[in-house]
């Protein structure tokens, strides 16, 4: 009888809970409790930290402030964002590599005749046996090392699936490998998220957050504490000049929210500048928008400095006290240099923001409390975007960075408070994070992520500084790196290619070119490991099946921007699915064969590492190993100077210049940074002080031509708006079938293909006949990408806004069904010498695609239309593995 | 009686409501409470948006709509199999081993807030996750409210829920539904008011919208920006006064809401 009502009365079975962060691309993330039963997931929701402790054991552990008579507690529910809550359509995808996969038209060995390069990403898969895939490896791995030499093998990874992994993490396992045998080329993360501060704003205020993002944060720890605190106490007026909290911040939790609507509640005002209506703005009425056409801010900027300037509205003593070249900007911004002054009149013809409307808010900044939010939205992701990193510290500087509710809040400083752990990850993921590390070790012979299509297909790259993301400082942009590496150092061409993390074509730049440098016949060899058939995957000669974050057990505990740290150590939530293996341990069973496995998994298994992690953490006075694992989760204690006032931000830096100098040159905030000159006389692109640079032809020595006033605008005439998704994270996500039944993540074209939405503004779609819903194409000369018109009033005339990271759909060469719009991004770098991407306010053209022109694709590429497809959730399994 | 409060003034249209009840019931069978729902195009609960103004005085409004709890319920009324009751706790429920699919409950409800499972042959719609109040874990309110983190979204007991100014949807519908709402949105008139002959905006405009909805006064802030909020539908007159200058415009909220963009004082 017992057995029958187990059946009758599924609600009554019992369900087993874990808790994890579940950050799709991050460390941590607000913790979710994971609920299964029967080893199946059932549900994915907030952790309730007081289904474990009382409030009597939690009250040193949760913050609370108090402001303007309004008191915000930090909540006792964690508050994990919707890509975390819906996880477990990722587990479950139809997209999922369940098993090891061959290109049907690849063998092994090198024989051109064999490898069929040019049909990556257009031909199919079969599946076949671990062993068989291992042996093709380790048979490939040493062919190289034989034929080419010890660098022959490029390893990209980083940032890719990491879904807050510790042990488990990819992006760095096959360099740990391929490390102990004999060696590899290291694919360098350019810095993403930060590249106009990495690129700019280190040469006015030093290195910043993690010793090289470029965003402010004061020697010697270069960390900005207590920012959320300082802005909530004194800041009188918040801007966001590319920020979407609403959006961007939601990659690991959140908790924005619910500050800000605190924030609001207690009087701050918002501007949030942007050419596209946020997320942010779009929820929050009280909130003002001010639209700018893409990448012109540096202008806009100009002109704000210039009404400081002429009205007396900045701090002439923080200038002269703790700045150095204020008088070269002033003489650009008033037009002594060039003859141009910089007023509100001339940036609104270059930035379309009215001259009015620039004046007051000139004003409202200048006479209040003001500081910038700003997080991986997209006016530092254009051509030249170090000048924009550049002209927001001016900006800063000119208001006295470091004074009480002057700071720069970004994806460094959004934790509202400091607790004892203070690592990444979980109780001690340093230890455990020992393979990812490796990608931040040079090597003999590196390439920029950057570059890698140009050094595959042109044999031959130059580039200055970018060795990582992180700990670089400003002075190594002026070290000249070759590709091919010097004999000396074992310099070679790449000839196979393993991924960690393959979505280059949808998160970089311009992937079209990725895609054909993975059909270049050089490329012999391409295996990636991934959950999921996507992307990069499609150009693959191999692909490994990988589990996801819930199908492991693992320590990680939330952290980077949540509420509160929270230490976790977790079962798996499901089996693997299909034959899918971790990174860590494909790199172990790999190593285990060349005999290198304890260089990886330094002899421990897997209850080892998580017992040594914690025994050296900052928790283990606070709670035992044992009742953590028991209660799977804890709540650090808050630091004892959690809510300290004393240096919050930059503020050291304001009290006293001299006892506390920054890390650049001067040891002061550098309006004119003279090392740039030197190392590089005559970059008109990146002098010794920020300018609006427009650029131009090639022939005239620009690197870029993509603005509405240059040449190429008669062809191309709209400036494309690539702000982060609101549903993805990166490439992320977009198989979840619940998130593309919302129109602002798919629309469904009238051949039931569920199309990327382009946002266009109704006078543009006018124009061109275009109607919401209408399939449209998007190009330039790189390519052109499909996709569907979401006509709205939410955009800035002469702009258009395709989110990035939507899986690519090859159709043929510079074709793309799938609306990935990273694919038509310029090929060149930011500027001649910095090599980081630019990925957003470059030109396009949209138009809609008639009906003969989708026929006439479907007759020149049947097999790609024939393809099995799921609109619910795109590309399958199925769509790409022969039976 | 349990019921649900839906505040849009706190909501910022992150979806997780929506997601929750996919992820509570898509794909999980809760009987004798509730058989799956569809993966997609189905909603129990769905969270409606709608952009409103012009730019650059645009707003997007998001409001959770589910079943509304009726206590004239139609679908009650209109299922001959006796498959839809009302609960102990107030909260509408079909009851999937009762129901036939016959649809009559879906062509009955005007909140267009049941949908017929063909696979299952069945009707099917919100249920308060009765099943998680019932048994009182993990968690013992609604998956929405509970996935909510900006507490848009309450649940109890009526009694003890705060519902100063909170509204209900379409009453004119008569079936007395339950479910109530907060800062729903009325219709606004916004513009920038500048003086072209300075490019400067201009502070402290008098501005009023007179017509025979009502009449309202705002003054223009430090961005010479007006907002006239919770306006109801009607013609109006826009007057807008400064230093002896003078604008008049016709506006009307009958259709929508209106963003009017730059407008100079002359």
């Amino acid at each position: 009888m017992s057995d029958e009502k187990q059946v009758t009365e599924p609600c009554k079975a019992p369900e087993e809970t874990n808790f994890r962060g579940i950050a799709c691309g991050g460390f941590g993330g607000e913790i979710s409790a994971i609920d299964s039963k029967d080893g199946k997931i059932i549900r994915i929701r907030p952790l309730e930290y007081t289904t474990k402790y009382t409030m009597d054991e939690l009250k040193d552990s949760l913050w609370e402030i108090t402001a303007h008579g309004k008191t915000l507690k930090c909540p006792t529910k964690a508050a994990p964002p919707y890509h975390a809550m819906a996880y477990k359509k990722r587990v479950y995808s139809k997209n999922r590599v369940l098993y090891p996969l061959k290109r049907v038209d690849w063998e092994p060995g090198g024989d051109p005749a064999k490898i069929n390069a040019q049909n990556r990403g257009k031909s199919k898969f079969k599946r076949i046996s671990w062993d068989e895939a291992i042996k093709i490896i380790e048979s490939e791995i040493n062919r190289m090392y034989d034929t080419y030499g010890p660098n022959s093998i490029l390893c990209l990874g980083e940032n890719g699936h990491k879904e807050s992994k510790m042990l488990h993490a990819g992006g760095g396992i096959h360099m740990q490998l391929l490390g102990h045998l004999k060696g590899y080329t290291r694919e360098v993360r350019t810095p993403d998220s930060v590249e106009g501060f990495y690129w700019g704003a280190k040469h006015v205020w030093g290195t910043g957050a993690t010793f090289g993002l470029g965003f402010a944060a004061p020697p010697p720890m270069n960390q900005a504490w207590g920012v959320v605190q300082d802005i909530t106490k004194y800041t009188d007026l918040l801007i966001f000049q590319a920020c979407d909290l609403e959006t961007t911040q939601n990659y690991s939790g959140q908790h924005m929210s619910q500050i800000m609507r605190y924030w609001l509640d207690i009087g701050k005002k918002f501007v949030v500048i942007d050419p596209f209506c946020n997320y942010t703005v779009a929820c929050h009425d009280e909130m003002k928008w001010i639209p700018i056409l893409p990448n012109t801010d540096a202008a806009f900027d100009y002109a704000i400095m210039y009404v400081w300037m002429t009205e007396g509205l900045y701090d002439r003593d923080y200038v002269k006290t703790h700045t150095v070249g204020f008088e070269k900007v002033r003489a650009y911004a008033l037009g002594e240099e060039d003859g141009i002054p910089k007023t509100p009149e001339w940036a609104s013809e270059i930035c379309g923001v009215k001259p009015w409307t620039i004046r007051a808010l000139a004003r409202e900044w200048g006479r209040q409390r003001t500081s910038i939010a700003h997080f991986s939205a997209g006016h530092n992701r254009g051509p030249y975007s170090h000048e924009i990193g550049r002209t927001e510290a001016y900006k800063l500087a000119m208001q006295g960075l470091g004074k009480p509710g002057v700071q720069q809040l970004h994806l460094g400083c959004l934790g509202p408070a400091k607790q004892a752990m203070q690592v990444p990850g979980g109780p001690s993921s340093a230890p455990l994070m020992i393979n990812q590390f490796r990608q931040y070790v040079p090597m003999e012979q590196d390439i920029p992520r950057t570059r890698i299509a140009r050094a595959i297909l042109d044999k031959d790259i130059t580039w200055w500084g970018s060795p990582q993301i992180v700990y670089v400082n400003a002075a190594d942009q002026f070290v000249e790196h070759h590709y091919p590496a010097p004999p000396e150092k074992n310099g070679t061409e790449v000839h196979m290619l393993w991924s960690e993390k393959p979505c280059n074509q949808c998160c970089w730049n311009n992937g079209f070119k990725f895609q054909d440098a993975m059909r270049d016949p050089s490329v012999e060899f391409f295996v990636s490991n991934h959950q999921w058939l996507e992307n990069d995957s499609l150009f693959c000669d191999l692909v490994l099946p990988v589990t996801t974050c819930l199908e492991e057990n693992d320590v990680v505990g939330s952290s980077q921007n949540v509420n509160v740290d929270v230490a976790c150590i977790q079962k798996k939530s499901c089996e693997p699915r299909g034959e899918s293996m971790s990174d860590f341990q494909i790199g172990c069973r790999i190593g285990k064969d060349f005999g290198v496995e304890e260089g990886i998994n330094l002899g421990m298994n897997e209850e080892e590492w998580f017992r040594y992690a914690f025994d050296i953490s900052q928790i283990n006075d606070e709670v035992s190993y044992e009742e953590l694992k028991e209660k799977g989760f804890y709540v650090p204690k808050l630091a004892p100077d959690w809510d300290s006032e004393r240096y919050p931000g930059m503020r050291a830096f304001y009290e006293d210049p001299i006892a506390n100098p920054l890390d650049t040159p001067t040891g002061k905030i550098q309006f004119y940074a003279v090392e740039l000159e030197e190392h590089f006389p005559g970059d008109k692109e990146r002098a010794g002080i920020a300018r609006w640079v427009a650029g131009g032809p090639e022939s005239e020595g620009w690197t870029h031509d993509e603005t509405l006033q240059g040449e190429r605008a008669k062809k191309y005439p709209l400036l494309m708006c690539a702000n982060t998704s609101h549903w993805r994270l990166h490439a992320q996500c977009d198989d979840i079938t619940w998130f593309r039944e919302v129109d602002t993540c798919k629309i469904r074209g009238k051949d039931g293909y569920q199309y990327e939405p382009c946002w266009i503004h109704p006078d543009d779609a006018a124009a061109r006949g275009i109607e919401y819903g209408d399939i449209v194409k998007v190009e330039n000369e790189r390519g052109t990408i499909l996709c569907a018109a979401y006509v709205t009033e939410r955009v800035m005339p002469q702009s258009i806004m395709v989110s990035k990271g939507a899986h690519s759909d090859p159709i043929a060469p510079h074709l793309d069904r799938g609306g990935s719009v990273n694919l038509i991004s310029p090929d060149a770098p930011i500027s001649s010498k910095c090599h980081g991407f630019v990925v957003s306010g470059y030109l396009v053209e949209c138009s809609k695609v008639e009906d003969a022109e989708m026929e006439q694709w479907k007759k020149d590429y049947p097999d790609a239309f024939a393809r099995k497809y799921d609109p619910d959730t795109g590309q399958t399994y199925e769509t790409w593995v022969e039976e | 009686m349990k019921t649900f409060v839906v505040d849009l003034k706190k909501c910022v249209g992150c979806h997780n409501c929506q997601v929750a009840c996919k992820d509570e019931h898509c794909g999980n069978d809760w009987m004798p409470y509730a058989k799956p729902q569809p993966d997609t195009g189905q909603f129990w609960l769905k969270l409606e948006q709608e952009e409103r103004g012009q730019i650059p005085q645009v707003r997007v409004s998001y409001m959770a709509k589910m079943c509304q709890q009726c206590s004239n319920a139609s679908c009650m009324a209109a299922c001959p199999n006796g498959a839809i009751i009302r609960r102990e706790d107030g909260l509408i429920w079909i009851d999937p081993a009762k129901c036939q699919g016959c649809r009559k409950c879906v062509a009955a409800c005007p909140y267009d807030c049941i949908f017929f499972n063909d696979e299952l042959n069945l009707a099917q719609k919100c249920t308060g996750c009765a099943h998680l109040l019932d048994r009182g874990w993990p968690i013992s309110e609604p998956r929405c409210v509970n996935n909510c983190h900006v507490g848009a979204l309450q649940f109890g007991e009526e009694e003890d829920l705060d519902l100063e100014g909170a509204v209900k949807l379409h009453t004119e519908y008569g079936t007395q539904p339950n479910v109530w709402y907060k800062n729903l949105p009325k219709k606004f008139v916004a513009g920038t008011v500048y003086d072209p002959t300075k490019n400067e905006v201009v502070i402290g405009a008098i501005c009023t919208l007179d017509g025979p909805a009502g009449n309202f006064v705002e003054e223009t802030d430090h961005f010479g920006d007006f907002w006239f909020n919770d306006l109801p539908d009607g013609e109006f007159t826009l007057t807008i006064r400064s230093a002896g200058k003078i604008k008049e415009m016709p506006v009307s909220t009958m259709d929508k809401d209106i963003g009017l963009g730059d407008i100079p004082l002359t």
